[in-house]
């Protein structure tokens, strides 16, 4: 299985991040691999699409859970966009919902 | 006591063995996607939605990525599944999930946080936030000790209209 992630960064700081595919344990090294780099002190805003992810396991999560980190350490923004009820409903479970900056859909 | 028919389709699950799967597996982490099949396709034949569907592959899921990934620790390990659907003696659906390694003996420490507050992201431990997924999906999450390894049941009691907590109609 597959997973697709494809970054656009802005000179103002901003980066847009989307993902294509399942977030599990085989796969999130993969979205692991393209955030890091993000996750520095001239990046201000980081926004993760998420609607072409179906499936999401707690290892994606904890993936996504750095960025949250990140955002508290460094006074920055990072937010998922465009989740679907079952990614959602997972947030949900893990009491992560109103944690993460949750956008709805197509803000 | 179980019984043994389906009820609404009046199918008698021994004789059609519709309701039972079997599956040896190993812990290379692509076998997550046929054991997800497996449970996808039991959670359809006891005509679970999406949301329940989702959520009972996901508690399946992490049991099986904590046996590869804590258990074997990330080495080459069997790991044999079976899947069944059952009628309880209140005429529920229910979903058996079981694993039987060869790893270690396991002691698998749950993920807690208050159950009013939200989680923090400090909150989330390698490998404790699965274990927490399974225990607030899952109605029974057992754990027996062998002397070669370790038996894992999981039991789910589908909800009856088919719709979990959060879900809109």
């Amino acid at each position: 299985m597959k997973l697709d992630v494809r970054v656009e960064e802005k000179e103002s700081g901003m980066a847009k991040v989307y993902v294509q595919g399942d977030v599990t344990i085989q796969t999130s090294p993969e979205l692991r691999k393209v955030l890091k780099p993000l996750f520095v002190a001239k990046q201000q805003e980081i926004h993760v699409y998420l609607s072409d992810v179906g499936f999401m396991d707690s290892s994606g999560i904890a993936t996504l859970v750095e960025g949250l980190q990140w955002a508290r350490d460094m006074q920055g923004r990072f937010v998922l966009h465009d989740l679907r009820d079952t990614v959602r409903d997972v947030f949900r479970l893990a009491k992560l919902d109103t944690v993460f900056e949750i956008a709805e859909v197509g803000a | 006591m179980l019984e043994n028919s389906l009820g609404d389709s009046g199918e008698d699950l021994e004789h059609s063995q519709i309701g039972k799967l079997m599956f040896q597996l190993n812990t290379k982490k692509d076998c997550v996607h046929i054991l997800r099949s497996m449970v996808e396709v039991m959670a359809m034949r006891a005509h679970l939605g999406e949301l329940e569907s989702n959520r009972v592959t996901l508690a399946v899921d992490e049991l099986f990525a904590n046996i590869a990934q804590h258990g074997y620790g990330d080495k080459p390990g069997r790991v044999e599944f079976e899947a069944k659907l059952h009628i309880n003696h209140h005429r529920q659906k229910e979903l058996h999930f079981e694993f039987r390694d060869y790893a270690p003996v396991m002691h698998m420490k749950r993920f807690t946080c208050g159950d009013e507050k939200p989680c923090s992201a400090s909150d989330v431990l390698p490998g404790g936030l699965g274990i927490s997924l399974m225990h607030s999906i899952m109605d029974v999450v057992q754990h027996e000790a062998l002397p070669d390894g370790n038996h894992w049941l999981l039991i789910y009691i589908c909800k009856s209209d088919g719709q979990c907590e959060g879900e809109e109609s």
